[in-house]
């Protein structure tokens, strides 16, 4: 070596010794990383080489390929694929003549010859490894002035190649130790975050959005399990195009006959796990080539599981991703993540649908003491006198707000009509059924054409034509579900006549005099109103009317059926026959006693049964 | 959250501003990475990156965000985040990206503080 060219060379490896200190240094305080500082390697490489062409390869072993991290000048950057067998061959040589390169790797170079020919990488390539993990290779192309390297040359190689595999090494441990740092402070902080969500569809797209970037995934669903009908049904995904992409079958997805495997179980599809997450509550996954429900994505699948360990439902995440594009398989350590991070999601979503629930129970018992209002101002407070006879009412709420109703007004024609009603449901919408029934009967009775209810058949087609009003009214206020049973009954007190029509209520009880007892209405029983259109009530059963006359000491008890459906602890009825043993008993008190007796008795009956209907009495005697 | 992701750039005399927008995964970020190479091989040192647009970053996105880092370290440039929500601020704090970058609430605060 010329004395010039010596003092070169020495001056060139203290310049490069210098600056693979100094990325050392830079390197192990955690500042930089391979993916930045890879150019500058090859740099140093290449000067201190004296080398015009080169190029590092990262190895990938998760899918066995190399990536390109640097060269000079550009190569194609397509990842390259590497048998395990090409792996350990490389790794059995200290360097690799291209031109005369170990028969194992003469496929690899021959399915590579457009990348490697005539490029930074056709003259020699070092295996960049710590002990025996390989870790890339550091290619080289032309050597400036000269056909090959000198022995220290070569050395001086190795002790590169040295470098850069540390390098390597340890900007993999770092990014390790960054990534798990994430996944756990993501862990840690999606908790608090997601669970103090009210809303359940905010608290759904967090805990999905957070499952997603938790597991460095490209796409996730979350999917509610219906029990009953075997089925999971889409409750967000994201991205938002992965259903138009999948089309609707991802809006549902029946498990009904689908085989349960067991998490262990390699060939598994992605419905065979899905219904096995859904089935025993464990964790899973699946690869891309067994997904028939994704679109062949490497799936994972936790399950969402409530406090009392029902199942609520799943959460998918799809697709892991890598650096550089590349999609892998999750691994037991991301199911131990979203088992983890699927625990709290449930509690999140629990208490999301639990506050709902609380909000709507508060807007329900708000709604339900307004109904109480409404109800309460329809009910009358006092009955008024009707010569010759006594009236009296008893109304009692018993739990939610019913559609009782009962009334007694006075006519133009000089009779009174006696009314009591059951509209069904409850609360706001039974309330304002009830109060435009009472504005329909109002309406209709104040309007009464006949004079007298001497002739029977004036007064008949009256009530028949109020009931069929009040049919219709109810009909279009209300919906399939909302009617009103209804009795009413014309009371002339001058002739004594009672004329009554039937909507589907409970036959109120005449109790004679001498003890007989009649059911007034039982065989006049029309439809109740608002069930069904005026022109189907002909063809079903239509209204009619029936007139009788009471003597004195003669008593009617109208009632609703929370009288005789009370049920006491032992799940007996208070029933017909009680309420006319009772009505007999106490038949020849005041109209006002009558009412307390039968109210009493229903009462004791009941005991310290629930009750939730409401009681209501009202009850005609004649002096 | 849609799947649409973008990054816009203003660049100004003396710094740019890369917005982002949608899921900072190694797609979005591999390009973010690619556009700040692009600016400071044109000689930006001052670059603010708003993540208004992005409220979810997975762990590459993190390990991107903190090549850029580097990258601008290498040129003595500085590198200013603005936008983050109140997660992703405590996530850059924990991960140490608040130690080599700075954090501010909106772009105004992030490029007033290059002057």
């Amino acid at each position: 070596m010329p004395t010039s060219s010596a003092e070169e060379t020495i001056q060139r490896l203290i310049f490069s010794l210098s600056e693979l200190e100094q990325l050392g240094q830079t390197l192990i305080s955690g500042h930089s990383n391979f993916n930045v500082s890879s150019k500058t390697y090859l740099r140093i490489t290449l000067g201190t080489l004296q080398v015009t062409r080169g190029a590092i390869l990262c190895y990938h072993p998760t899918d066995n390929y190399l990536t390109v991290a640097a060269s000079a000048p550009e190569l194609d950057s397509t990842p390259i694929e590497i048998e395990p067998d090409e792996v350990s061959s490389i790794l059995d040589c200290s360097h690799v003549e291209i031109g005369s390169p170990p028969e194992e790797l003469q496929d690899f170079i021959n399915r590579n010859s457009d990348l490697f020919n005539g490029t930074a990488m056709h003259r020699l390539w070092v295996p960049l490894k710590i002990h025996d993990e390989f870790l890339g290779i550091l290619g080289l192309g032309e050597f400036l002035g000269r056909d090959k390297l000198e022995e220290w040359e070569q050395e001086l190689l190795t002790i590169l190649a040295h470098q850069i595999s540390i390098a390597i090494a340890y900007t993999r441990i770092v990014e390790g130790i960054q990534s798990e740092k994430f996944r756990l402070f993501m862990l840690a902080e999606s908790a608090p975050q997601i669970c103090q969500l009210l809303q359940p569809e905010d608290a759904a797209e967090q805990v999905l959005h957070q499952a997603v970037a938790l597991l460095d995934a490209n796409m996730g669903c979350l999917m509610l399990v219906h029990p009953q009908q075997q089925m999971l049904e889409l409750l967000d995904a994201f991205p938002k195009s992965l259903i138009s992409e999948n089309g609707d079958h991802l809006q549902s997805i029946s498990l009904k006959d689908i085989n349960i495997t067991s998490p262990e179980t390699k060939d598994k599809t992605a419905l065979n796990m899905l219904a096995s997450v859904v089935g025993e509550g464990r964790t899973n996954r699946c690869s891309a080539k067994m997904d028939d429900v994704f679109g062949g994505r490497n799936l994972m699948v936790g399950p969402i599981q409530g406090r009392d360990g029902d199942i609520l439902g799943v959460l998918i995440v799809g697709d892991k991703e890598e650096r550089g594009g590349r999609t892998l398989e999750f691994t037991e350590e991301d199911e131990m993540l979203l088992d983890s991070f699927a625990k709290q999601a449930g509690v999140a979503i629990e208490n999301a649908h639990l506050h709902q629930e609380a909000l709507e129970a508060r807007e329900l018992q708000s709604e339900m003491e307004e109904a109480r209002k409404i109800q309460e101002n329809l009910i009358p407070d006092t009955l008024p006198e009707i010569p010759g006879y006594e009236v009296a009412g008893y109304y009692v709420p018993r739990g939610p707000v019913g559609g009782d109703y009962f009334d007694c007004i006075e006519l133009p024609n000089g009779g009174w009509g006696l009314s009591i009603a059951d509209v069904s449901g409850k609360g706001m919408q039974a309330a304002l059924l009830m109060a435009t029934l009472r504005a329909g009967l109002l309406s209709e009775i104040s309007s009464s054409k006949a004079r007298t209810d001497t002739e029977l058949i004036d007064m008949n087609e009256e009530l028949i034509e109020m009931a069929m009003t009040l049919n219709s009214l109810l009909y279009v206020s209300g919906t399939e579900e909302k009617y009103a049973t209804f009795f009413y009954s014309h009371l002339n007190p001058e002739t004594d006549l009672l004329t009554s029509l039937n909507g589907g209520h409970n036959p109120p009880l005449i109790v004679r005099k001498d003890g007989n007892i009649q059911w007034l209405g039982q065989e006049i029983g029309g439809l109740p109103l608002g069930m069904f259109p005026n022109e189907m009530v002909p063809a079903i059963a239509e209204y009619q009317a029936e007139q009788t006359k009471l003597e004195s000491g003669d008593v009617v008890v109208y009632y609703t059926d929370g009288v005789t459906e009370t049920v006491n602890i032992d799940d007996e009825f208070y029933d017909d026959e009680r309420l006319e043993q009772d009505a007999i008993a106490c038949a020849d008190n005041d109209a006002p006693s009558i009412c307390n007796f039968i109210q009493k008795a229903v009462t004791d009956f009941q005991g310290d049964a629930d009750q939730f209907d409401d009681l209501t009495l009202l009850v005609l005697r004649k002096k | 959250m849609a799947n649409k992701f973008d990054i816009n750039i203003r660049a100004e005399q003396e710094y740019a501003v890369l917005e982002t927008e949608g899921y900072l995964n190694d797609a979005l970020g591999e390009q973010l990475s690619q556009k700040a190479q692009d600016l400071i091989e044109k000689g930006y040192t001052q670059l603010v990156i708003n993540l208004a647009k992005t409220a979810l970053i997975n762990s590459i996105g993190i390990s991107i965000l903190i090549e850029i880092i580097e990258a601008l370290d290498e040129r003595e440039g500085t590198l200013n985040f603005c936008g983050l929500s109140a997660t992703q601020e405590r996530t850059f704090r924990m991960m140490a990206i608040a130690k080599y970058a700075g954090i501010f609430p909106d772009e105004k605060t992030a490029v007033a503080d290059f002057q």
